[in-house]
Formats: structure tokens, sequence, C-alpha cells
């Protein structure tokens, strides 16, 4: 017994190797067809005169039926490709079942000129037909698998468009519509031809009314964008149907934008460092920039009335780039009308966030030193 | 030339033969769907647009596990048998015929077909297969 389990073993390791080639049979996609085959095969046991059956018998009989149909499938088509033909006829069907029915044998087998009509295997299973009973199968089975329509992209003869350029067969399929591209659009114009002319003044048309109604929205999308309210639906629905990234860049002067509000000292500083002309449309002091947050503080810190807030976000609010000034704190805040320490460390903490703590506290001590400097005055 | 025409004459019957036989299929519908067949031939690969023949694929592979299971049966019976002789008080018991793996790779070893499967691993309820078609 011990031997017998060790060759066991063996030939279990050695098999292993051979694990992919079954993988065919076991994997998960053809589950279904599995379990169909597994009710067929229960039915034709009960059939027999089983009343029941361990499992994975069951389950080793219909792997092996199926396998059955597969070989026969297979040895058919070789056959039928041997011979030259694509489909299979039932010769090659026979063929099929007799190299299968080869190592048990069957009547006629050893006859060196039979013929494939007069084969035992028909015989055999003619005999088998006549003899069993009738037994449906339990299940109404559809077609499978399911095959899914293919979405068919037209060609230029089926979508009757001429291609654009000689080299392009009318079998290919057709361009996409040129909303898809429109930045390119003025491009494709002096490629295109003369009978796609008044079609492209069309769609070039369309293209503009979906890139301004795009532009629109966006421009709403900004101005809504503090009450975080449910308009965005709509907007957003808008938005899908003409992709504003693809909508062609605007001009200077095109669009009436709030100017961009850059502190006096820092724009300065960067027109000594970069010769690039920096192209601000007001210079704004330093004070008027920071007007409202001064009267925010004024006010109260934590509180903020609704007409103030409105106050602040009438202008554009301004967006700090990280210039390459280096660690220099940002203006001269001697105006600030509070006296509290802690007031004055809070607005120290809008300045130097992104500072490390000892710059911070440098710049604290300086904001101090200015403030009660200029308190002094 | 009696022998041809008398093998002309066999063939004739063959041909007609299977022509009925085919036809015969028509009327009796084997328990393996259609569509089963149908499903693993296109997976190997034989195109064929005749329905006839997937009926005859699925009558010949019906044949094939009805012997298998005869088989089975036979084994399960006998072995049956050899236990009543030893003890009465199974009889009662072992009146439900239970297809096991044991007479399962019984009767598919002598369809040329070898299933190994240790003891071992049929606790776990598992079934390792090895066996040889002509993949």
């Amino acid at each position: 017994m011990n031997n017998g389990c060790l060759e066991n073993r063996k030939k279990e390791h050695d098999n292993s190797q051979k694990r992919p080639k079954s993988y065919k049979f076991g994997s998960k996609s053809d589950d279904f067809a599995l379990a169909i085959a597994k009710v067929a095969v229960a039915q034709l046991c009960e059939s027999v005169g089983f009343q029941g059956f361990h499992l994975s018998a069951l389950e080793t009989l219909s792997d092996i039926s199926v396998r059955y149909i597969y070989s026969i499938g297979k040895t058919a088509n070789l056959s039928a490709n041997l011979a030259g033909r694509v489909e299979g006829n039932v010769f090659d069907i026979i063929h099929g079942l007799e190299d299968l029915g080869s190592n048990l044998g069957f009547s006629g087998a050893s006859d060196v000129d039979r013929c494939v009509v007069s084969s035992g295997v028909v015989k055999d299973i003619t005999h088998f037909v006549g003899v069993s009973d009738f037994i449906p199968f339990a299940y109404d089975v559809s077609g499978f698998p399911v095959v899914k329509e293919s979405t068919k992209t037209g060609s230029f003869w089926e979508k009757e468009e001429v291609p654009p350029g000689e080299h392009i067969p009318s079998w290919l399929p057709a361009f996409p519509d040129p909303e898809t591209y429109a930045t390119r659009l003025s491009v494709e114009n002096e490629t295109m031809g003369v009978s796609n002319g008044k079609k492209t003044e069309s769609e070039l048309e369309r293209v503009e009314r979906t890139m301004d109604r795009s532009l629109l929205n966006l421009q709403l999308r900004f101005a809504h964008n503090e009450n975080k309210g449910g308009s965005s639906h709509g907007s957003g629905y808008v938005a899908t149907e003409s992709n504003p990234y693809l909508a062609a860049p605007l001009h200077v002067g095109e669009k009436e934008v709030s100017p961009v509000v850059l502190p006096t000292k820092l724009s300065n500083e960067v027109a000594l460092r970069n010769p690039v002309h920096v192209d601000v449309g007001n210079h704004v002091s330093v004070l008027e920039t920071f007007a409202p947050a001064i009267e925010a503080m004024k006010s109260g810190l934590c509180d903020s009335d609704n007409g103030k807030k409105k106050l602040l976000y009438d202008q554009r609010p301004t967006v700090r780039f990280k210039i390459g000034i280096g660690k220099k704190s940002l203006g001269t805040i001697s105006d600030f009308g509070s006296q509290n320490e802690e007031d004055l460390l809070k607005i120290a903490s809008w300045f130097g966030n992104d500072n490390e703590k000892d710059d911070k506290k440098r710049r604290v001590e300086k904001i101090l030193k200015e403030s009660v400097e200029s308190s002094k005055e | 030339m009696n022998h041809n025409r008398q093998s002309n004459d066999g063939k004739h019957d063959d041909d007609s033969a299977l022509s009925d036989f085919l036809a015969s299929l028509m009327d009796y519908t084997p328990t393996i769907p259609d569509e089963l067949v149908e499903h693993y031939l296109a997976k190997s690969g034989f195109q064929c647009p005749d329905v006839r023949l997937i009926r005859l694929v699925a009558v010949a592979t019906q044949k094939f596990v009805a012997e298998v299971a005869n088989d089975a049966l036979q084994h399960c019976k006998a072995r049956q048998a050899a236990v009543v002789k030893d003890k009465r008080e199974k009889q009662q018991k072992d009146k439900r015929l239970i297809l096991t793996m044991d007479d399962l790779s019984k009767s598919l070893r002598e369809v040329g077909i070898p299933v190994t499967c240790s003891d071992v691993l049929k606790k776990n309820g598992h079934a390792f297969l090895f066996f040889v078609f002509n993949d």
C-alpha cells in the first residue's frame, strides 16, 4: 500500500505540470456549460439505474463527457482540413468516432477496405438509439454564449461621404465628427476638398455655438461656486455636451475678466528679477488689496457680514504664486488697526503658513515690532 | 464482377441506412442539449451548419456516458453482492445505488481513461484528473 501511495504522489507531481492543459475546461468562463453537462449526465445516470452519486464522481464524468465532445470535434476538424475543407461533414465525424473508439474496438475495425459509411460505430449508435428511452433534457437551454452586437462604425461608402483624400479607400470606417477635434478645424479647412466645403461651414457654426455655450456655462459655474447649490447639475449637464477643454483658446481682450491683483511689492520684485513684461491691468497698492481683509478684521476676526463677503468676492481672489522670492514677509502691515497680540499672530499665520516654524516666529516678531513702532508714531 | 455489384449494392444500402439514420435523429432528441454540443464543437474549431451532425455527436456522447455509467453500475452491484455475502445487516443500507469515484474510475480505466484519485484527496472532496485525450 505504501509503495502504491508513493507512486500515486509521484504521478500527481509529474502530471501537475500538465495542469494548464486541463484548465481549458476548468476555467470560470466554462462554468455555465459545465453545469448544463452535469445536469445531462445526472439524468443519464438516473436512466441507467443509479439513485445517487458522489459530487466528485458526477463532476468527473461530466468533465469527461465534455472532453469527449471536444475531441470528436477536434478530430473531425482535422480530417476536414486534411481533405482541404473548412466545414466538416458526416464522414469526418465518423472518422473521429472511430478514432475515439479504437481502443475499445468496434465491429469491422480490422477490415482493411471498409467503407466509412458501413462503419461499425454508426451501427452501434443506431442500435443504441433504437434501444434507449427518450429522455429530454430537464431545462430549456437558449443558445450560448450570447454574442454581443458590435457597434459598426460606418464606412465612407455606407455613410455616403467622400473620403478626404484619394489615398483613403471608401470601405474604411469614416472619420469621427469634427466636433471631437474642433481646435484643429481651421487647419483642416485648408486640407479638406471642395465637396466638403458646405458641410464644414455648417459644422464650424455648430462648433462655435457649442463653444459659446460651454464658455457661458463655465462662467455661470464660477459665479455660483460659493452657493454650492444643486445648480451645478444643469451646468454639468451642458458641459458634458461639449468639452470645454477642447474649446479654442481665448485671445486677450475677448472676454471681460476681473483683473488679477498682485501686491505691488511682489510685482515690483518680479519686474526687477525677470525682464518679462508683466501685464497687469491696474497697479493696486497693498492697502487696497488688503482693504477687505482689514475691514473684516475690524468687525471681528471670526464673524463677517454677508455684505462684506460680497465685497470680497467682487474682485477675483488673489492667487498666491511662489515666484521664488525667498522667505520674506509680505509687505508692510503697519496700518492694521488691531492691537492684540493674538490677532497679530493670527494675521501673521495667514502669511506665513507654508514656512517653517522658525521663520514664522521671526516674522511674528517682525510684525510685532513694526506695529508697535507704528502705533508709537 | 459479381463481387463489384454486390459491393455496390452494399454501399447503396449503407448509404441509405446512414441517411435514414440521420433523418431519424431529428425525431429522437438526445438528452444532451444541442446548444451544449454546439458550444464545445465551436470551441474545438469544428464548423458545421447541419443540425443532424450535431445530433449525431450528441447521441454518440450519450452512448459513451451511458456505457460508462452502466459499467460503474455493474461494479457497484458486484460490490454490494460481495458485501451481502459477508454481512446481512448492510443489506438494507446498500439498496441505494450510488455512483462513487471508485466504481467510476474502474469503468473509465476499461474505456482507456485512467483516472487517479488518492484516498487523502477524496476525503477533502477533490479529485485530480489525469487522462490523455488526443488534444
